[in-house]
């Protein structure tokens, strides 16, 4: 490795500790090495951010046409339980109409596990609870949880599903706050199909909001008994 | 945590990634998109070759960056035939302050579009997808020194280019 080599693994931090201590003494006493290091330290965070506004913006509607899970193996049993249960029905017709985080209106019919307090959507009934008690590891009832992980504004977040739908919920201000909510694909009969497989858009959403690694079960059981804070 | 995810459903969940990679690779919004599309196809297409349990990004990331090797080739043979001279070293001649994200976005792009490709794609991967310098020459099955060299050479030409406005 020759100097500028070297001196551009230090900025990357892929000098081991010896080394990069060398490195850091010989950039602090060169004023130009200093703003060498400078300038490309500015240049590569521009560079990340200028890139990032692609990774952070919704991804086209054509790119997750393919990754759609379809053909999948109808559950009779769920789609009679889902028929029975009118609120998810409801709330199914609803999240069609949503958007990503974007909710507007204020009046949800009654009885839908979703409800609306100060402009914003919760998570209520049926919904509410699954996001309170359940463990991804042991999924019970219609409601799954899937992945519970903390966002980038340190709340921690469940995503579920449903046989209407699925989405997303962080604790907020002891609630659970809704960040996303998908209804299941259109023409599918959504009443009628367990989400076997999680919305290309949801994974999407996760994944751009998450931090660390998700929770597992100790530190999901943890989480709960701590009330989710 | 025992929640086996899909194939797609895991492919999905890394699609602005690899977005984000596309864009580093292509010369244009258009072309970008059309590179995932294709990677996207290219990758369910050879599903059953992906190792469960092995890192899915890694495999996803070479898949891109072999169809755009392939491309490339025709592409250059055509901007060979077409170039654009207009196009120039306006890069960087933007006086305003506080540039909006989109127009540094397209500025950062055609800069990258002039590197040659095998410093553009280290540049990429390692300054915009934050992958270590080992990582990389693993992806690409390069020594770590030859990834380490053209690092340097393509930040070096892009920081003169875009210049620290």
């Amino acid at each position: 490795m020759n100097d500028d080599e070297k001196f551009f693994a230090w900025l990357d931090g892929e000098l081991d500790p010896a080394e990069a201590a060398e490195m850091q003494a010989r950039v602090a006493a060169d004023p130009k090495l200093t703003e060498l290091a400078e300038q490309h330290r500015a240049f590569g965070g521009r560079l990340k951010g200028a890139f990032d506004s692609v990774a952070e913006a919704p991804v086209p509607e054509h790119l997750t046409a393919a990754l759609r899970p379809r053909g999948q193996v109808i559950d009779f049993a769920s789609a009679k339980r889902a028929r029975s249960m009118p609120p998810l029905a409801q709330w199914a017709a609803m999240a069609a109409t949503l958007a990503v985080g974007v909710f507007i209106g204020t009046r949800v019919p009654e009885g839908t596990p979703v409800e609306v307090q100060g402009g914003k959507l919760y998570a209520a009934a049926a919904l509410n609870e699954a996001l309170d008690t359940e463990l991804a590891s042991a999924p019970t009832g219609d409601v799954r949880i899937a992945l519970t992980y903390r966002n980038q504004a340190g709340e921690i977040c469940r995503s579920f599903t449903a046989p209407a739908g699925s989405g997303v919920a962080c604790r907020n201000g002891g609630r659970w706050q809704m960040k996303g909510l998908f209804a299941a694909p259109e023409g599918q009969g959504s009443d009628y199909r367990m989400a076997a497989g999680m919305d290309p858009n949801l994974a999407a959403l996760i994944d751009s909001t998450m931090t660390g690694a998700p929770f597992d079960e100790a530190a999901e059981k943890a989480a709960r008994e701590k009330g989710w804070r | 945590m025992d929640q086996p995810q899909s194939f797609e459903t895991q492919l999905a969940a890394l699609l602005p990634r690899l977005r984000r990679f596309a864009h580093a690779l292509s010369r244009d919004a258009a072309d970008a998109d059309d590179l995932t599309q294709a990677s996207i196809e290219r990758a369910l297409r050879s599903k059953a070759q992906w190792e469960a349990g092995t890192r899915l990004d890694s495999w996803c990331y070479r898949i891109m960056r072999n169809l755009w090797i392939d491309t490339a080739r025709a592409r250059s043979r055509k901007n060979a035939r077409e170039a654009p001279e207009e196009e120039g070293f306006d890069v960087g001649d933007d006086p305003r302050p506080g540039i909006e994200a989109a127009v540094d976005l397209q500025r950062v792009m055609a800069a990258m579009e002039r590197l040659p490709d095998e410093q553009r794609e280290v540049v990429a991967l390692i300054l915009v997808e934050g992958f270590g310098y080992r990582e990389v020459a693993e992806m690409l099955g390069l020594p770590i020194g030859t990834v380490s060299s053209r690092l340097v050479r393509g930040r070096t030409a892009l920081l003169a280019m875009v210049g620290e406005s």
